[in-house]
């Protein structure tokens, strides 16, 4: 108690408090806007702190973190693009809510339940920090993989029509993630000897070009008198409490997941999200009304992401291990300071730690307070001329691409593949399962041939783990169930009109 | 101020293009605009990189950007800056990777493509296994290897890293080559999967074993370098217990080679008083590399020996092309 006495003096210090607020906003404006990214934002942040104290400094850190992971939503909901690939699978159905003229009340879900599942994975991870971390080392590579390939298994629910045409499309997304040096055997693969195909096609650039370009061609081949799907009238409402209490229950079940799967190293927000966004479509009663601007497809993957971040900061506190590109420098931010996380951390710097814990709570204050005021202002977005905002989108995405790894071959790189996400859509291919074969893809394979290194080369250790088993089972029924529905809607077409 | 500013050099880096492009015209005393550091590696390569570029900018008089062009071991980035103008406002964060880049490939020029400025740090990996083995020097580890037919499983970062190398110079070393197998991970990962006691040994950095050695999970049987690390006082080297293995990372900036002398010798100089600085001595702490700053010349011979040593290694290892 008195530690935490002790660091609630320096988080609630007005400097500390201003920090984390600054950094909420940078992570808000990077995330929201398509082509900037939070990873981006938590590296110009980094050498910011290191003339800060340290609660301050990973307090800003810690800010623009969860900033942008709740930013990420707002693109992707107001203009179908999401801001980071967390945000991929709020794509699904906050766009058609926009669509349909709800853009504010999907925003004002998407930062309530945010908050919701980012305190709730920050108070699993205060209470079961141990347990969890113990649990988490248990995931070997054998494990990881099998979740990963449950995680795999959500493509069924991506291919709105046909199972087929979402294979074509994931499949695509594994095979553009084997481009460029592989890191367990340090060959060059699919780089017909060329530097820049060495570094392989980025995640990030991908995601931009299969989203805003396919945008940004349609909004140019419009014929301009054609009225644009435009809502008349824009009006800033929020969600009632009661709908958002109805939706609880959805809400603990997407944390609770969130939170375990930010806990596993090599996994993150992306997978929660498209898994998250499954579970939430297999249980609903309306089933048939996901793609489509059901709410629950914006609360399911919202809730999940954040929930993600408390969850990362388990091994990243306990065992040193960031989950991703992003606690990665979060990770670099608190070594300069001297927090060198690991098992000893709670004991040497329990003041810091606490402090951290506060520093996220004040975040999601300010994430609260900063979104639900923007949105009066984001949902305007939608009153731009879409010529107009289509020029906008084009230039940041270019810059956004760029500057990942400040690259020019990134910006091609952008468009060739926004060009084939355009014919894609063209050709009713569904496109999320590319993002999600490039997310799953590296991690399905590294684990897979980690495994198989540690067995020497014997398939048996993927059978012999309780936990890679029940994943196992988990995909197939998965598989089969869509299996069956689609062989069920191939017999009678006319008992579900559109599937 | 500052911020605006990183912001405006490292985002649009597209600002950059145009001040090279109008910048060159007068020619007056170096530096007249900012040098744009191109960063290889993530991690702590990017954390020194931020913060020595950040303490080079106070003593250069112009802001010294750190970029990120990560990608295929080094070879994006260092193909890059082989690109640039000899001017030394294109510098490279370069390390070891120039040789092992060179050796497996990846790029098509070699060391000589640059000319050294200044090493500017080193780290020095260490060897850790499982506190259960019971394991408390090399020797306990070669004779229980030795006397077994169980191979070792020993966790890398991939085939070719620099964790690579070393555990592969390492073991033979010990006479027990023929007794590992490599197993790669991601970036990291290792001191986990040797608690959860997937693997038998890891070679990684000193800063990634502290903490589970003072909990008594792990014990690093040594370092390899030749001098003891400072955040393990109490692990010896490999020479110190008869197993002849000296190897280092170092870190250090390079520049396009061609580069005029008295701008090396002004950035070297830059570099030097950074690294003396009381910030640089009190993060390398923290983060566990040491402060190793030596000059052009010889920094030159060290890069030109090396670049033998694991041309040599990675022949032996069948990686060399």
């Amino acid at each position: 108690m008195e530690l935490f006495l002790q660091a609630a003096s320096v988080a609630f210090l007005p400097s500390a408090i201003g920090a984390v607020g600054l950094g909420v906003l940078i992570g808000l404006i990077f995330g929201s806007i398509p082509g900037l990214t939070f990873t981006v934002a938590l590296a110009l942040a980094l050498p910011i702190t290191f003339s800060m104290e340290p609660v301050a400094a990973i307090g800003l850190l810690l800010g623009t973190y969860i900033g942008g992971m709740t930013g990420g939503s707002v693109s992707a909901i107001l203009l179908g693009i999401p801001g980071t690939p967390s945000a991929a699978a709020t794509v699904l159905d906050g766009y058609p809510m926009t669509k349909k003229g709800e853009a504010s009340i999907a925003l004002g879900t998407a930062v309530i339940v945010s908050v919701f599942g980012g305190i709730f994975s920050l108070i699993v991870m205060i209470v079961s920090v141990d347990l969890v971390s113990r649990l988490a080392i248990s995931f070997g590579p054998a494990e990881i993989f099998a979740l990963v390939l449950f995680g795999m298994s959500t493509i069924c629910g991506l291919c709105g029509g046909s199972i087929i045409k979402g294979l074509i499309s994931g499949v695509l997304g594994l095979m553009m993630m084997t481009i460029g040096l592989d890191e367990i055997d340090g060959v060059p693969r699919m780089t017909f000897d060329s530097v820049n195909l060495l570094q392989g096609v980025n995640l990030l650039v991908a995601m931009i070009g299969l989203f805003a370009i396919p945008f940004i061609i349609e909004v140019a081949t419009q014929r301009m008198d054609v009225a644009p799907t435009r809502v008349a009238k824009i009006r800033a409402h929020l969600p009632s409490l009661n709908l958002l209490w109805r939706k609880v229950w959805l809400m603990v079940r997407c944390s609770v997941l969130g939170t375990g799967i930010g806990a596993i190293p090599g996994t993150g927000g992306a997978i929660a999200s498209f898994l998250a966004y499954d579970h939430a479509r297999r249980f609903s009663k309306e089933r048939d009304s996901f793609g489509k601007g059901n709410i629950e497809g914006v609360i399911a993957p919202e809730t999940a992401n954040n929930a993600v971040t408390g969850g990362t900061l388990i091994p990243l506190l306990s065992l040193g291990i960031p989950g991703d590109p992003a606690t990665a420098i979060v990770l670099a931010g608190l070594m300069i300071h001297g927090i060198t996380p690991g098992p000893a951390l709670f004991m040497q710097h329990a003041t810091e730690v606490y402090g951290m814990y506060i520093a996220v709570v004040i975040a999601y204050v300010w994430v609260l307070a900063l979104q639900l005021v923007g949105i009066r202002f984001f949902v305007h977005v939608l009153k731009i001329p879409r010529e107009l905002l289509a020029v906008a989108v084009l230039v940041l995405c270019a810059i956004g691409a760029y500057s990942i790894r400040n690259s020019a071959f990134d910006i091609y790189a952008m468009g060739v593949i926004g060009v084939l996400a355009y014919v894609f859509v063209a050709l009713r291919v569904p496109i999320t399962p590319i993002i999600l074969g490039m997310v799953l893809g590296p991690t399905l394979e590294n684990e897979f041939r980690t495994a198989m290194m540690l067995s020497g080369g014997k398939a048996g250790i993927f059978l012999t783990s309780p936990i890679a088993l029940l994943f196992f089972t988990l995909a197939l029924l998965v598989i089969g169930l869509q299996v069956v529905s689609e062989l069920k809607f191939r017999r009678n077409p006319q008992e579900k009109v559109k599937a | 101020m500052k911020f605006t500013y990183r912001i405006r050099g490292a985002v649009t880096a597209i600002a950059a293009v145009a001040l090279v492009a109008l910048g060159g015209a007068a020619k007056a005393e170096f530096p007249e605009k900012p040098v744009e550091m191109t960063v290889l590696f993530g991690g702590t390569a990017n954390t020194i990189a931020q913060l020595l570029s950040e303490l080079m900018s106070d003593a250069l008089g112009q802001p010294v950007v750190p970029v990120s062009r990560t990608g295929g071991g080094g070879a994006v980035g260092y193909s890059h800056v082989v690109g640039t103008a000899p001017d030394g406002y294109n510098i490279v964060w370069n390390s070891n990777s120039i040789n092992t880049a060179r050796h497996t490939g990846h790029v098509p020029f070699d060391y000589s493509a640059f000319a050294p400025i200044a090493r500017v740090s080193i780290e020095i990996p260490a060897l850790a296994v499982n506190a259960s083995t019971g394991w408390t020097s090399l020797a306990d580890m070669a004779e229980a290897a030795k006397s077994s037919d169980k191979i070792l499983r020993v966790g890398i970062s991939g085939k070719g890293s620099f964790t690579h190398l070393t555990s592969a110079a390492l073991f033979d070393a010990m006479g027990i080559g023929d007794k590992v197998a490599y197993i790669s991970y991601g970036k990291g990962k290792a001191p986990v999967e040797l608690l959860a006691g997937r693997i038998d040994a890891a070679i990684q950095w000193p800063g990634q074993f502290k903490s589970y050695v003072e909990a008594g999970d792990l014990t690093v049987l040594a370092v390899t370098g030749d001098e003891r690390v400072a955040i393990l006082p109490d692990v010896p080297t490999a020479m110190e217990q008869d197993v002849d293995v000296n190897i280092s990372m170092w870190r250090g900036l390079a520049a396009p080679a061609g580069t005029p002398e008295d701008v090396v010798a002004k950035l070297a100089a830059a570099a030097e008083e950074a690294v003396d600085s009381e910030e640089f001595q009190k993060a390398a702490g923290n983060i566990g590399f040491s402060p190793a700053y030596q000059g052009s010349e010889e920094f030159g011979k060290l890069i030109a020996k090396d670049d033998k040593f694991y041309g040599d290694l990675l022949k032996k290892l069948g990686m060399a092309m």
